[in-house]
């Protein structure tokens, strides 16, 4: 048996799953809202400029700018961040779940280890496979996206821009991926099936809204939107100090940075204060987190065939 | 207190004492709340310390302070953060309550033994759920408590009774607010063929009402679409501003419509109502504020009643709790 079919065979058995097939759904119908949210959002914005426009002109005011003609058209699937954050990594972490718990609670180890296979290949399948789920979780992100950009009127996106574009659904499929990694390992590594949902989800929240508040003094509800989450911390020691310390474990904020970065509407002398750049960041917990899955799936005890042996 | 249904809350209790479970997830929420609370204090000590720099430099040069807005300091503003992570860490935990409430007899065929006793399937279900709203109570007690605790070291004023009393109202609402998700999860799962499934499934619930359409509605606010503020980056004033969103009344509704939709924005409203987190209510006694608030509080109210009447209501499968 190759790490190939154990791939196969784990991402067959997960799409009959219906709680893998609700949350990708989910995924699927949120990204197509945070593509309408992000032309409506700036439609708003244009035509609230153009009412204000008459609105000073009439009362005989010096007209600014229009501040949607400054922005790029990327700018429109800025809310797409958000439900990467939100929606995109509880996805991965359910998948990251399923793709372990399905084998534990049918019993089914004794069997495969039973087979002409090692325990590297059974780990490596089952990473291919998560890898494999998140690839079509990003794929279906960036389908949406570049439908949405090709389908509006006026975007006027440059070969530059689509490589921004690629640049983002790339980043986002390697922070779903990352905790797709910890369901893995926690799934892999607990005695029950809650607990190993229980652990990603908690290790989520943290890193989702108790580490911006730390960082950044973003409130949760700040952290949900993608202009406030870019907000420039108060000028203090203390955040000086958390910002570069537990800045490269925000994963959430990293990735809000890059995500920014590369859909142009990071606030033009934006800096990290964290130790490590947040691409690096977001490599190294990859990294760590695939360790963890790895060393936990190879610790799987082959003669045991469920939570409850 | 020797009915049934208070011989299984008792139970239900002792053994939530028993396992590290709760004391893990109000230590969580407590983290979550104080870590919100300290940063918010640090960020208006921030403040102060930049404005009072701002008047000596102003002073020094001969020059009036008038010029420069001294920061606004409101102590019950930086129980923001922490009422936010009751809004979205304490409901995520109350569902992970409701979830082992129903899933504690489950596969361990002790549901079969409690039946055989003289008791009704209602007083057990009223049981667990005394049990675990009674749980949810003490669990953000100790939050707000600790949390008034802070508030009172790090603000430097000390709370008055009224403002005690206003955290405590937030606290009785909080509870109604969490017990909602509890009975969801406690629903979904003592009825749901598959425990795993009830647990992603009022997830899935969690994230739709608590992230996603609040979410939605403030990405519609087009002041939130450009930093600072669409109006501000126009510079144009308040009253103006009034004037021109007078057209866009329709597109307000759906706004609101959508936020309106998700309980936790009425809790969000009616606590940063009451705190006065919300400028507008900053000083305002309480009473107009409850009579202004009282359609938020109704929903929060009828949402609990509502789901604990179904718990009640709905025949107990004992079949499909028999089984893990």
């Amino acid at each position: 048996m190759s790490a190939s079919l154990i791939a196969a065979a784990s991402v067959r058995l997960a799409l009959r799953e219906s709680t893998v097939l609700l949350m990708a759904g989910l995924f699927a119908a949120l990204v197509l809202v945070s593509a309408w949210l992000g032309w409506q959002a700036t439609d708003t914005v244009n035509r609230i400029y153009l009412d204000a426009a008459r609105f000073l002109a009439a009362a005989g005011k010096p007209v600014p700018t229009n501040p949607v003609l400054d922005t790029s058209p990327l700018i429109l699937m800025r809310n797409m961040s958000v439900y990467v954050i939100l929606i995109g990594a509880l996805s991965a972490i359910v998948i990251g779940n399923r793709l372990v718990a399905l084998d534990r609670k049918a019993g089914v180890l004794p069997l495969i280890a039973s087979r002409p296979m090692t325990k590297a290949g059974y780990s490596n399948g089952k990473i291919m496979a998560l890898g494999a789920m998140v690839a079509g979780l990003a794929a279906v992100a960036a389908s949406v996206g570049t439908a949405t950009l090709l389908t509006l009127p006026g975007a006027g996106i440059s070969a530059a821009m689509w490589v921004h574009l690629f640049g983002f659904f790339a980043i986002s499929a390697l922070y779903m991926l990352t905790f797709g990694m910890i369901a893995v390992a926690a799934t892999a590594a607990v005695r029950s099936e809650s607990v190993g949902l229980l652990v990603p989800v908690t290790v989520w929240l943290a890193v989702t809204f108790i580490l911006p508040a730390l960082t950044l003094n973003l409130t949760p509800t700040a952290v949900l939107n993608p202009i406030s989450a870019l907000a420039t911390p108060p000028d203090s020691g203390f955040f000086k100090f958390t910002g570069w310390a537990l800045g490269p474990f925000s994963l959430a904020e990293s990735y809000g940075a890059l995500s920014a970065g590369l859909l142009d509407y990071r606030p033009a002398g934006w800096v990290s204060r964290a130790f490590l750049p947040p691409l690096v960041s977001l490599f190294a917990a990859l990294g760590l987190a695939t360790a963890l899955a790895l060393g936990a799936l190879h610790r799987l005890n082959p003669t045991e065939g469920n939570y409850d042996a | 207190m020797h009915s049934p249904l208070f011989i299984i809350a008792a139970k239900d209790m002792r053994d939530a004492t028993r396992d590290r479970f709760l004391a893990v997830v109000t230590g969580f929420l407590v983290l979550a709340a104080l870590t919100a609370l300290l940063t918010g204090a640090i960020a208006l000590a921030t403040d102060v310390a930049t404005y009072q720099s701002a008047k000596a430099t102003l002073l020094a040069l001969g020059k009036s302070a008038s010029a420069i807005k001294p920061p606004e300091f409101y102590p019950m503003r930086l129980l923001r953060g922490a009422v936010e992570q009751i809004e979205i860490v304490g409901s995520a935990i109350a569902i992970l309550i409701g979830f082992r409430a129903a899933t504690a007899e489950r596969g361990r065929q002790t549901l079969a033994l409690i039946l055989t006793r003289p008791l009704r399937r209602w007083q057990f279900i009223g049981g667990k759920m005394v049990a675990g709203i009674g749980l949810l109570a003490i669990g953000l007690a100790v939050v707000m408590g600790l949390s008034a605790v802070l508030l009172h070291l790090t603000s430097g004023i000390g709370l008055t009774g009224n403002d005690l009393g206003r955290i405590t109202l937030v606290w009785a609402v909080s509870v109604l607010y969490m017990a909602s998700f509890f009975l969801a999860s406690f629903l979904l799962t003592l009825h749901l063929p598959r425990p795993s499934t009830a647990l992603l499934i009022a997830f899935t619930l969690w994230l739709v009402i608590v992230l996603v359409a609040p979410q939605i509605g403030d990405t519609m606010d087009p002041d939130n679409q450009v930093a600072g503020g669409v109006f501000k980056a126009l510079s144009i004033a308040r009253p103006d501003q009034l004037e021109i969103m007078k057209t866009y009344a329709g597109f307000e509704a759906v706004r609101n419509g959508i936020e309106v939709a998700s309980i936790t924005k009425h809790f969000e409203r009616f606590a940063f109502a009451v705190l006065g987190i919300k400028a507008t209510y900053a000083g305002l006694p309480l009473g107009p504020i409850l009579s202004e608030k009282a359609l938020d509080i109704l929903w929060i109210v009828l949402a609990a009643l509502g789901l604990g009447g179904l718990a009640l209501a709905l025949p107990l499968n004992v079949k499909t709790l028999s089984q893990e």
